[in-house]
């Protein structure tokens, strides 16, 4: 019976179907399922099935986006049934966002939607996010990684704002900073005191997990 | 090979006879409604409460809050009107005026700021600097094929105000119209606007013969940036022409297809171009569209695919249908291909040969660019060139007349005689063998030509070595040097840009 359950929420995932998993999230509660054991073994196996369809070419991005949006609508349900002390297991937490005055989306949005589907919890910001707010966002996520894009010469040095205020907040120790965009480079990464620099969404998920010392 | 000799800084736009009209009289019409729906029942974010402010005050539907403006069709048209089809971007002479509008070709521009540059001594990649600026901006000023330019990479080593020092690079060593996609903010606006009236020589006559014009992207889906539109803003006040972009990837910040793309991009473009209209009657407008595509399992940017490029030559006849200039159909330096391949050549050549033939008023050609417009390689612009040249011949078609079915010719050499001992044969092999970068003796018995890019290298070293734009007065030169002094220092700039949440 549960196994039904996850089969299905897992196939709502991988079929990118958000209604279903929402619906089928709430029929998991009524039939009194561990919301726990529906995640690890439903969404999080859907998840990872569509990240290996990805992966293997036979899906390509929409689809992948589509998945994770399928895990999120249920996990929005499962999420705040959890019992205390329960938690999700996942790869490592990480607050993403293209700084302060630039407006690149793209990128960064990739970033976050390979690391979703690499089983990160992915807090995803936006664009034209002040320092102020990834602090924030990292206080109240208690997220290992923070993530930086930006894509112009301008904005770039945001990052090294981004870094200063999290020393400044006593948050450097708790968190790798990643950075990544156009205008960056590895050594300007080294320069400003970031721990990595991605040039791409896929380095960008191994780079993460090297950095917290994740098994790959 | 190139002839290399100084010359006077010269322009040359390309005029097609080839012609191509993707759309018929519906479906412009069907994009030009749907862009008018979306900007009428679903509106566009103008982040900024100066611009809200003006659209409320004109007659439009102004959200506060969601900053949202929606905007009645008859408004559109009535502000749309008063935007000019043909005028001219300066030069600092008349000579190098790139005249829109008014029948003479495609003037192509250098695209640029790029963030990154290839040393043109080691090869190397490294972030760009000022002073590549400033040899880029020699390079395209004694290519006549480079109408207009950009400052084509940044300078990370100015910090906030790289800008203004990218305009003052260019200004110092390029006579022909200086366009920035850059200056994204009131406070910089300002000084570059001051900057651009000291070369012309005061604010008056930069009006007359605006040498200087900026260009800001809307951000898709139906948004402006508040930087953007409030530098826009600056120079709508000051008269001089703005071009609004739009850059819809098609199935990412677009819908999935081309006409979808271009209804959002317009309904983006034209509600810039109505607030222009708006805060100054008669301001040079000009729109420009880049759609792309994203390789579905990178996300890799593609802007030269070739489904993304038919949208771009479509939006040149809606911008025309809506009586603006429009640059178009560029590769814009490429899709994300990397250094010296193959593609890129490709994707150039279709690209821009669409841009002549659909008539766009301007397109990003030579532009020395890799990487989607990330990585300038400056002996690239050499290759640019060359498919520029060989665009300009196909696009002139072929000439048939009393001379050119060359009869007598034919009837005097008769049966297996050559025509190579004709005086007229030597005379057209000059225009049947343009100068090139391709076709040059090689220098060992091995090769049958040299390495075109050896070749590119040395004409760049070249044309750096020996080029010498007409140089602005000791008394101007300080003067740029004051007005970016100035804004190094200043402390609102760095709010501005550094964004001010
Ligand atoms: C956390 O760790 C990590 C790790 C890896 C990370 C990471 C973080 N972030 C990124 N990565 C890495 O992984 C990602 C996935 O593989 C990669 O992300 P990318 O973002 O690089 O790649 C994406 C998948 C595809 N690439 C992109 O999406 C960016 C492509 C280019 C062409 C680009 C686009 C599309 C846009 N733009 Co803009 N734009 C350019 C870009 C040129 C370029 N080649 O980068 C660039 C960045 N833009 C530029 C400019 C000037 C501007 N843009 C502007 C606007 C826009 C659009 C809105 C039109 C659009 C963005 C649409 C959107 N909703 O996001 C303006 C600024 C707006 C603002 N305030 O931010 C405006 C100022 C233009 C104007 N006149 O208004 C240039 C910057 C110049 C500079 N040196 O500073 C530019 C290099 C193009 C150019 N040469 O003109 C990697 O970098």
């Amino acid at each position: 019976m549960s196994q039904e359950m996850f089969d299905k929420l897992a196939q709502a995932v991988i079929d990118g179907e958000s209604e279903d998993a929402e619906a089928l999230a709430k029929q998991a509660l009524e039939q009194k399922l561990d919301p726990l054991a529906c995640i690890t073994n439903g969404l999080t196996v859907g998840i990872q099935k569509t990240g290996e369809l990805f992966a293997s070419g036979e899906y390509y991005l929409p689809e992948l986006i589509i998945g994770a949006d399928a895990m999120k609508a249920a996990m929005q349900i499962l999420e705040p049934a959890l019992l205390s002390g329960q938690e999700r297991e996942v790869t490592g937490t990480i607050v993403i966002g293209t700084v302060e005055g630039d407006l690149h989306e793209i990128g960064k949005t990739l970033v976050g939607t390979m690391m979703t589907a690499n089983g990160f919890r992915v807090i995803d910001l936006g664009t034209d996010i002040p320092s102020a707010d990834f602090i924030d966002a990292v206080k109240e996520s208690g997220a290992n990684l923070v993530g930086a894009s930006a894509l112009l010469t301008t904005t770039m040095l945001q990052q090294e704002k981004l870094i200063s205020s999290l020393k400044d907040a006593g948050l450097r120790e708790q968190v790798k900073v990643m950075v990544g965009g156009a205008p960056v480079t590895a050594s300007y990464a080294k320069q400003i005191g970031a721990d990595g620099y991605a040039e791409d969404a896929i380095s960008a998920v191994d780079l993460a997990m090297r950095l917290i010392d994740a098994p790959a | 090979m190139i002839k290399l000799e100084e010359k006077k800084a010269s322009i040359k736009p390309i005029k097609s006879k080839l012609k191509v009209e993707v759309l018929n009289k519906q479906e412009i019409d069907g994009i030009n409604q749907g862009a008018r729906s979306v900007m009428q029942d679903i509106g566009i974010i103008f982040p900024s409460k100066k611009a809200l402010n003006i659209f409320a005050e004109a007659g439009a539907e102004v959200d506060f809050e969601t900053e949202v403006v929606k905007l009645p069709a008859d408004l559109v048209e009535k502000h749309l009107k008063k935007a000019p089809r043909a005028y001219d971007l300066c030069g600092r002479r008349p000579e190098l005026d790139a005249k829109l509008g008014q029948d003479k070709g495609t003037h192509y521009f250098t695209s640029g700021e790029a963030p990154k540059i290839v040393d043109f001594e080691t090869g190397e990649r490294r972030l760009s600097v000022k002073a590549d600026i400033a040899n880029m901006a020699k390079v395209a000023n004694y290519l006549d094929i480079v109408s207009l330019i950009w400052p084509t990479v940044s300078a990370s080593d100015k910090g906030v105000a790289a800008p203004l020092h990218g305009l003052e690079a260019c200004f110092n060593n390029n006579e022909k119209h200086i366009q920035t996609e850059s200056v994204m903010d009131e406070v910089s606006a300002k000084y570059a606007i001051e900057m651009a009236s000291v070369v012309a020589g005061s604010l008056e006559a930069l009006k007359e013969r605006p040498l200087h014009s900026i260009l800001l992207c809307c951000i898709q889906p139906l948004a402006q940036d508040r930087g953007g539109i409030e530098s826009a803003m600056v120079y709508a006040e000051a008269g001089l022409p703005i071009g609004f972009m739009s850059m819809p990837t098609l199935g990412l910040t677009g819908p999935p297809y081309s006409a979808g793309s271009l209804v959002t991009a317009f309904a983006e473009v034209l509600s810039g171009v109505v607030l222009t209209q708006i805060i100054n009657p008669g301001t040079p407008n000009f729109v420009s569209i880049i759609p792309s595509l994203l390789n579905p399992r990178t996300g890799a940017y593609f802007m030269g695919s070739s489904p993304a490029q038919i949208t771009s030559a479509s939006a040149v006849q809606i911008a025309h249908s809506n009586g603006l200039p429009i640059t178009a159909c560029m590769s814009f330096g490429g899709s994300q291909w990397k250094l010296n391949n193959w593609q890129i050549g490709i994707e150039n050549s279709w690209v821009h040969l669409l841009t002549v033939m659909s008539g766009a008023d301007m397109s990003f050609g030579p532009s020395g660019m890799y990487e989607a417009v990330s990585l300038l390689d400056m002996q690239r612009i050499m290759f640019d060139r060359e498919i520029v040249q060989a665009i300009d011949i196909i696009s002139d078609g072929i000439e048939v007349n009393e001379q050119t079915l060359a009869l007598d010719m034919i009837k005097k050499i008769g049966h297996h005689g050559m025509y190579l001992s004709q005086k007229e044969t030597a005379k057209q092999t000059r225009k049947l063998w343009p100068p090139s970068i391709l076709f040059e003796p090689p220098t060992n018995s091995e090769e049958r030509y040299r390495n075109p890019v050896d070749v590119a290298h040395e004409t760049i070293e070249w044309i750096l070595k020996n080029h010498k734009p007409q140089p602005l007065s000791d008394d101007v030169r300080k003067e740029l040097r004051k007005i970016v002094d100035t804004a190094d220092e200043d402390e609102t700039l760095k709010k501005e840009v550094q964004g001010a949440k």
